[in-house]
């Protein structure tokens, strides 16, 4: 298990170091230069050329990316070009409000989609054909399109939730709930549609294995062979999904920010984009990357958990 | 990836078969579906500008926001421009894009999977390495770094996602085509100087082709949402060229006044990736959407037979037991045998003759849609046939238990053996939990196993195929049942380990008096075990009575074969020059002829043996069903070497 667990924590820092040089050069490979935006519209040449010099733009790309990164692994991610900002400030600010999202949102979508792939799969006939046809359709919907539509339902017409706005937990319990259930719907209705299916497979799987006739031959009740012995066969797969679903929610919560004018890591990124604030650029790819693999490593000891195939192989 | 739903990508349940068959299994109604939606949006997204009945941006103010009318079909956003006509001159920047995404996922990672199939683990390393990385990165947030550097381009960025989403596709391709270079007819096509351009043409790329044709829909309907995702937010065909992400945006501006703007784009947004994943799930064969409600076929057994007046030491009684597939054909017909107290019965026969059947209906664990349509199953005074789950389930386990022919897999993976144990001791017997543990170490004991401790700890796949047995042979014995039905238990071993599990079973059967039902094609085992056979064919019994009498004085076609079809020589006999084989097969199930069944096998056959054939009295308490019985003058016939005590039998 340790030798497991070093393999992927070796593996995850090999990623977020790849994510350092992807958006460094993607960064480089941007038309204009950070000189251009701080000297602003109107400048000279030979202004913004100073400007350059001054950020250190105009060194060699290895001692560039080496001074960016010795800051960043202090936890140093620089200033925003804009407004002076300290980025890694902002961004901690922002990141609570995006994995709340993802987070909640893979939640409710686990627990829907579980419950009801299990259904479908230990119930079989009619409703195991609704479940799949929904899902078929709830998977294809656009997030944003789902989103609109639960605004117009839920606050325009029915008056139950705020239609946009993001409440701190520090300052309303009850207010970051309310302001959160509209986006964490929006993703959680694609979301449930997947691990139903998945859920669904695993189950019918799961039932038809060898070792669950085994248990039924020693007069096993069925309540034990479907929810203790099935279920957690079932659940391998489901946990995979689940941490894949955490990381597709975390960027659908990127593009679902705008529509209900949410305070994330996707406002930052649009404003960062929009204003070519390069450090900007860099730190939100790096603090993205560093979720997705520290999700991805407790995804890896969650299945390993579950399947001692997994663990001791 | 963010918002890319991966887990769409998973390797579809099929087999690489023949895509030709494959799009022939598309006339479901989602492949239909799929299939006409697509065909229709790509024709109309490229003949739009033909035919829109507008222009794209001609303005009509005072016909703002209307809902549909004649002369808008579809509507009119704020500035009172068609619905309907931006809707499709916006087409093709979404159907277009994507396409291209597909066909660069497609052109990375196919020659990627294929160099890493072929030129194995070095290539392979560096290449699964390189993939994993990509997968981990955001992918949301990188597309939108690379619209930072790039600007806004719909063609580009989906170059860019085409090269993310190669990763996944290099992936699933790469497990295809290893599995398909393994397979013996394309080794042996290489070893016979086959190129390597050659293989992958000829066998990998075809085998992958339904897989292909299942990423490429599932992929297209991703790339669709991610490119109108990236719209919706503003990065996508800037104004005033429309497109399907920017005009659900302007619909969110007026979802107050005018809801129904929402409508008409999500519609065909939602379609068109319905369309794709319905006909992903179409070539994927994903027809058992829906499968039947699981109700068990039990049998209403047509009428209740008495309870037949046994003698005491009888433990069970099958009578002219029947099980059939619903509203299919019988798969044992009229099945009669009785296992005595401490006796072991073996039934014999080739593969699909129905001995599985037979045992599996004595537990009510038939499969689904088999049920026994009649007879009885009389066990310690009452019928089995016809009682409900509820009431078999006591019998399960606590009267009668079952072996099963796979050991490695008999046991739940993902729990220890203790567990495994530990559970059904404390549920049989009463156990409490300290006490259950003794009771387990104590049958480990009993089953043979020297170092209890370490395989209570351990989990199944850490077991041999011997060790797994042993464990769930323990574990059937856990309710103390008085009847153990052993399906082919030494099936699935090692020859030698084969001997210690019979030498087992001998042993448990004479300390505990426990009576054994060993289903076997192997006559050794049989003859080595087993105290009373039955001989089965093609659904029926042909044969019955003590080993020593059927092994020895076979008076059935069948038996005499079956005997001498043995490889197994014993000592101090010549070795024959040529094994018996039986010829041709068992009838399947629903071809059985209403004569005697095995006539079309039999030497000894006559006109005769097309009439019903009834069993008839033979071996003292045994019985016979051949109206020619083998004798000692014609057993020459079938078997070319005889020897009289026969070791195993070979068939299946």
């Amino acid at each position: 298990m340790v030798a497991f667990v070093t393999r992927r924590l070796i593996f995850a820092v090999g990623t977020v170091l790849a994510a350092c040089v992807i958006s460094f050069l993607l960064v480089h490979a941007t038309p204009g230069s950070p000189g251009a935006v701080v000297a602003g519209a109107g400048a000279t040449k030979a202004q913004i050329a100073a400007a350059n010099h001054q950020l250190g733009w105009d060194r060699p790309l290895v001692s560039q990316f080496w001074t960016w990164f010795s800051n960043a692994v202090r936890g140093n991610l620089g200033v925003s070009l804009i407004n002076g900002t300290n980025i890694k400030s902002d961004l901690s600010t922002r990141l609570p409000v995006t994995a709340s999202i993802a987070l909640f949102a893979t939640v409710v979508s686990g627990m829907a989609g579980i419950v009801v792939g299990v259904t479908a799969a230990v119930r079989g006939g009619r409703v195991d054909h609704a479940v799949s046809l929904g899902s078929g359709v709830g998977l294809s919907l656009p997030t944003f399109w789902v989103g609109i539509v639960l605004v117009y339902l839920l606050s325009i017409r029915a008056h139950l939730l705020p239609a946009t706005g993001y409440v701190p937990f520090s300052v309303s319990p009850a207010g970051y709930v309310k302001s959160l259930l509209l986006p964490v719907l929006a993703l959680a209705v694609a979301g449930a549609a997947i691990i139903a299916r998945t859920a669904r497979t695993g189950m019918v799987a799961a039932l038809q294995q060898e070792h669950i006739r085994t248990l039924q031959a020693i007069g096993t009740p069925p309540w034990r062979i479907r929810y203790i012995h099935a279920l957690r066969f079932a659940s391998v797969p489901v946990v995979s999904v689940l941490g894949v679903q955490f990381i597709a929610l975390f960027g659908g919560s990127i593009i679902i920010e705008q529509l209900f004018a949410m305070p994330g890591l996707g406002q930052a990124t649009q404003l960062a984009i929009g204003s070519h604030d390069f450090p900007a650029i860099q730190g939100v790819v790096v603090i993205a990357t560093i979720v997705v693999v520290l999700t991805i490593l407790v995804l890896d000891i969650a299945v390993a958990a579950l399947d001692p195939r997994v663990r001791t192989a | 990836m963010s918002v890319i739903p991966l887990e769409g990508l998973t390797e579809p349940t099929t087999r690489t078969g023949d895509l030709r068959r494959r799009l022939r299994a598309l006339r479901t109604p989602g492949g239909i579906f799929g299939i006409s939606w697509l065909l229709f949006l790509l024709i109309a997204s490229l003949t739009a500008p033909l035919w829109i009945p507008y222009q794209v941006g001609q303005q009509a103010l005072t016909h703002a926001l209307s809902g549909p009318t004649g002369a808008h079909w579809l509507g009119t956003d704020a500035l009172g421009r068609d619905v309907l006509s931006r809707i499709f001159a916006a087409a093709w920047i979404s159907v277009g894009p994507a396409l291209l995404a597909v066909l660069v996922a497609f052109g990375i990672g196919i020659p990627l999977a294929l160099l890493a199939a072929e030129h194995g683990h070095r290539l392979e390393r560096f290449t699964s390495r390189g993939t994993e990385v990509l997968l981990a990165l955001p992918g949301t947030v990188i597309i939108l770094a690379v619209i930072g550097a790039i600007g806004i381009n719909p063609w580009a960025i989906m170059v860019f996602l085409g090269v993310l989403l190669s990763a996944p596709v290099y992936r699933v391709l790469l497990g295809v085509a290893q599995s398909i270079r393994k397979r013996l007819y394309v080794d042996a096509a290489r070893v016979n100087g086959l190129g390597s351009l050659a293989v992958n043409a000829k066998y990998v790329l075809p085998g992958m082709a339904t897989i292909v044709a299942v990423q490429a829909a599932q992929l297209f309907g991703i790339a669709i949402l991610i490119e109108a995702g990236l719209a919706f937010i503003g990065f996508g065909p800037q104004v005033p060229s429309p497109s399907w992400g920017g005009l659900i945006a302007d619909a969110s501006k007026n979802v107050f006044n005018a809801p129904w703007l929402m409508v008409p784009t999500g519609v065909v947004l939602a379609l068109t990736v319905i369309a794709a994943n319905e006909l992903a799930d179409a070539i994927a064969g994903e027809t058992n959407r829906g499968t039947p409600a699981h109700r068990k076929g039990r049998a209403t057994a047509a009428a209740r037979t008495p309870a037949p007046a046994t003698r005491a030491d009888v433990l069970l009684e099958v009578s002219d037991l029947t099980v059939s597939v619903a509203d299919g054909p019988v798969l044992v017909s009229d099945v009669s045998f009785a296992v005595q107290s401490g006796r072991v019965l073996g039934l014999v026969g080739e593969s699909g003759c129905g001995k599985t059947m037979t045992a599996r209906s004595l537990l009510g664990l038939l499969p689904d849609g088999v049920a026994v349509t009649g007879g009885s199953i009389w066990f310690e005074g009452r019928d089995l046939v016809g009682l409900s789950e509820r009431q078999l389930r006591p019998v399960r386990g606590r009267q009668v238990a079952l072996i099963s022919q796979e050991p490695m897999v008999a046991l739940d993976p993902l729990f220890s053996v203790a567990h495994q144990l530990i559970g059904p001791i404390r549920r049989l017997r009463g156990a409490g939990r300290r006490e259950a543990r003794t009771i387990a170490a104590d049958l480990l004991r009993q089953v043979g196993i020297v170092d209890v401790r370490r395989v209570l700890h351990s989990y199944p796949h850490q077991l041999s195929g011997g060790m797994a047995q042993r464990v769930c042979i323990a574990l059937a014995l856990t309710g103390q049942p008085k009847l153990l039905v052993a399906d082919e238990p030494t099936t699935a071993l090692d020859v030698t380990v084969q001997a210690e599990i019979l030498s087992l079973l001998r042993v448990l059967v004479q300390d505990t008096g426990l009576s054994v039902i060993v289903v076997s094609h192997d006559l050794g085992v049989v003859a080595d075990l087993c105290d009373d056979v039955a001989v089965m064919y093609a659904g029926q019994i042909v044969e019955s009575g003590t080993a020593t009498d059927v092994l020895e004085r076979p008076r059935h076609p069948y038996t005499a074969a079956l005997l001498g079809a043995n490889p197994h020589v014993p000592e101090n006999t010549p070795v024959p020059a040529r094994l018996v084989s039986i010829p041709g097969t068992v009838p399947a199930p629903g071809n059985w002829p209403g004569g005697c069944r095995f006539a079309s096998r039999c030497p000894f056959a006559t006109d005769e043996c097309a009439q019903p054939i009834p069993l008839t009295a033979e071996h003292g308490d045994g019985s016979v069903r051949c109206i020619h019985p083998v004798s000692a003058a014609t057993a020459g016939a079938l078997n070319n070497h005889d020897h009289p005590k026969p070791i195993t039998g070979v068939s299946s």
